[in-house]
């Protein structure tokens, strides 16, 4: 087991390469140089060049790539345009603890939420809750997630007055986890929306799927009531193909925090990512287009080894 | 003797918005204590669903329509939900045609078993293990500690079938229910598990209902046999009678597409036609239209079982 997970870690670095240079070439593609934004548009030519030789423009390309990927390593990421001064690696690393808090807090909601309703659904199939599940289902998926944002802060926030308009905490209170968890609350069900309609419709076609199977069959030839049968035989072999859905809803996760984030002013990754993409504040679209694509196949990662762990008949 | 199963005009089928699709037409059986009994017809004759009826574990939309069966005097039919779980896989027990998906795959063979005799018998789990590992040896398996902790994927599929037999006998039940059991199985797998149920029997005294298609296993392990066509009982006799002097004109057919051991090297026989769909309204035999004895009167008329020798019945106007 530990051999396949460090198997698999290894297998995941030349992924994570490869992103790198991806990441670097649209870089590159993006017009303009630095220097035509830092530099005072009167300068000489000469000085330009002495610039651009100080800073490392004149070098070949893949001199350029390996010193930026050095450079990353390290977590240096460069300096932001806009902010003058502060480093993209200070920028992003006060932010990102908040949007994995958001993104972890979403995925556990999502699945915790869906995952039932999949099977209920399932084992009530046509009956009236199937009909009822499906229904807010497909609302779901075709509810933007922005707009569903709003209603909520408009309701609950504006309204009712329950949670606050948006923040991760109380400006000028001390830290408190309670404090966070109702900052939390809005954002975080609003990003797990974004992938529950898929999720319960995918636990439920697996439910269903799964006890057409002989040994559900067999199951019942043994005198187990339904919910042993469900539960017992049933679930685990329905679930396991979920686990392979977490991997694939993370850069979606990613997607919808940027949203999220802006509407509820959510001060993470998504939210500097959305400000420097108004700026175009190139190295920190980078940096952040990195660390998320490192985060997806991070997820896959941990999808496979779960995938490894839950179900015997993968060999490693 | 007491019959031990008793049905009586079962009727099974499968309602959907435009008609009814009749897979059992008024069966009657009857299996005694101790008794084997071989279900022989060629496929979709409902031999199946006459097993899943008796377990009541049709697929759905499947439903039994009309008719009785009693277990011990019990009306199965009757019973509620609960009490028919007390039933299934204690009384009856089940063993399936394909070993390769009967088992669960993401559960050790160990936790099958012994959650069947937890169940059942309300052992703890250590006597349960104990006696799992008895009936792992009593279906040959020698290294039973391993096996306990194996998964499905790893075993054979004659291997698959031993535990699927295990577990079918872990509570010693009173009638098994085997349905075409050897049929995925190549043939010396075939023998060694035909053999096992037969030292099973001998055993236990456990009654058997054999599923089949295959007259080979038929004469290897039966001690009756009911040959079925279109969801009803043809022919009904001792397997020795039912070879040598088979009446329906259906079983014969049946007899003559079994390949002879003595190297004849005449084409098989296969009965021309296949089962006509059950929906149609016949209004005579059932097999009629593909029988090479059939006269006028078996077009119009339905014929009836009637005993024409003893222990020996009959559905053809031949013998009327
Ligand atoms: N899910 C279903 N829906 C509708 N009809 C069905 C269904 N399953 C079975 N039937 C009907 O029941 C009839 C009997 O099926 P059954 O499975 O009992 O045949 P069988 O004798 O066991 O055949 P085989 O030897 O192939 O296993 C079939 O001819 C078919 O018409
Ligand atoms: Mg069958």
């Amino acid at each position: 087991m530990i051999n396949y997970i460090i198997r698999r870690t290894l297998l995941a670095i030349p992924l994570l390469f490869g992103i790198t240079v991806v990441s670097f070439i649209i870089m590159q593609l993006a017009p303009g140089d630095p220097t035509a934004l830092m530099i005072d548009p009167m300068i000489k030519k000469e000085d330009l060049e002495a610039y651009k030789e100080m800073y490392g423009l004149n070098d070949p390309i893949y001199v350029q790539y390996f010193t930026w990927l050095g450079n990353m390593l390290q977590g240096n990421f460069g300096e932001s345009l806009i902010r003058q001064g502060t480093s993209v690696s200070e920028l992003i690393f006060a932010r990102l603890p908040n949007t994995l808090l958001l993104m972890v807090v979403s995925t556990i909601i999502a699945f915790l939420i869906s995952i039932p309703l999949g099977i209920l659904s399932a084992t009530k199939q046509n009956k009236l809750s199937d009909y009822v599940i499906t229904i807010i289902s497909f609302l779901g998926v075709a509810t933007p997630n922005f707009w569903f944002g709003l209603v909520l802060i408009m309701v609950f926030s504006v309204h009712l007055g329950w949670f606050p308009t948006g923040g991760v905490e109380t400006l000028g209170s001390s830290f408190s986890i309670l404090d966070r968890i109702h900052h939390l609350i809005l954002p975080a069900f609003v990003l797990a929306t974004a992938d529950m309609a898929g999720l319960t419709r995918y636990t439920r076609s697996n439910m269903i799927e799964v006890l057409r199977q002989d040994y559900i069959r067999t199951a019942r030839a043994k005198g187990f009531k339904q919910n042993k049968v469900i539960y017992k035989h049933g679930l685990k072999n329905a679930l396991i193909p979920v686990i392979t859905i977490f991997g694939l809803m993370l850069p979606s996760f990613i997607g919808g925090s940027v949203v999220v984030e802006k509407i509820f002013t959510w001060p993470g990754i998504g939210l500097l990512f959305f400000d420097a993409a108004f700026q175009r504040d190139y190295p920190v679209l980078m940096a952040i287009t990195v660390i998320g694509s490192a985060l997806v196949v991070l997820g896959n990662l941990i999808a496979d080894i779960l995938y490894a762990v839950f179900d015997p008949r993968i060999e490693y | 003797m007491e019959n031990l199963l008793t049905i009586k005009n079962l009727k099974t089928g499968f309602p959907s918005k435009k008609n009814t699709t009749i897979a059992v037409d008024g069966l009657d059986l009857h299996i005694k204590a101790g008794e084997s009994i071989a279900l022989v017809g060629e496929s979709g004759c409902g031999k199946s669903m006459t097993s899943f009826s008796i377990m009541r574990l049709l697929p759905p939309p499947g439903e039994i329509s009309d008719g009785e069966i009693l277990f011990e005097g019990r009306e199965l039919l009757k019973l509620s939900e609960n009490e028919m779980c007390k039933v299934r896989g204690k009384e009856i027990s089940m063993i399936f045609q394909e070993p390769m998906t009967s088992l669960n795959p993401v559960l050790t063979i160990g936790e099958q078993i012994i959650e069947v005799i937890q169940y059942h018998q309300g052992l703890n789990r250590q006597l349960a293990r104990e006696k799992s590992m008895e009936m792992l040896k009593l279906v040959g398996f020698s290294r039973v500690e391993e096996i306990l902790k194996e998964y499905p994927h790893r075993l054979s599929g004659g291997m698959r079938q031993r535990v699927v037999i295990a577990i079918a006998m872990s509570c010693n039940p009173k009638l098994i229910i085997a349905d075409e059991p050897t049929t995925a199985l190549d043939v010396t797998i075939q023998a060694q598990i035909l053999e096992l149920m037969r030292n099973i029997r001998r055993k236990f005294n456990t009654s058997i209902l054999l599923i089949t298609h295959d007259l080979g296993v038929v004469s290897e392990l039966a001690d009756r046999v009911v040959v079925m066509y279109a969801g009803q009982v043809v022919e009904e006799a001792n397997v020795r009678d039912i070879f040598r002097k088979p009446l329906h004109p259906y079983t014969e057919g049946l007899i003559h597409s079994v390949p002879s051991i003595r190297g004849e090297i005449n084409r098989l026989y296969s009965i021309p036609g296949n089962v006509s769909s059950s929906n149609k309204i016949h209004s005579g035999c059932k097999f009629a239209p593909r029988c090479p004895k059939a006269f006028s009167r078996c077009f119009v008329e339905k014929p009836r079982l009637a005993e024409v020798e003893e222990l020996h019945t009959a559905r053809c106007f031949l013998y009327e």
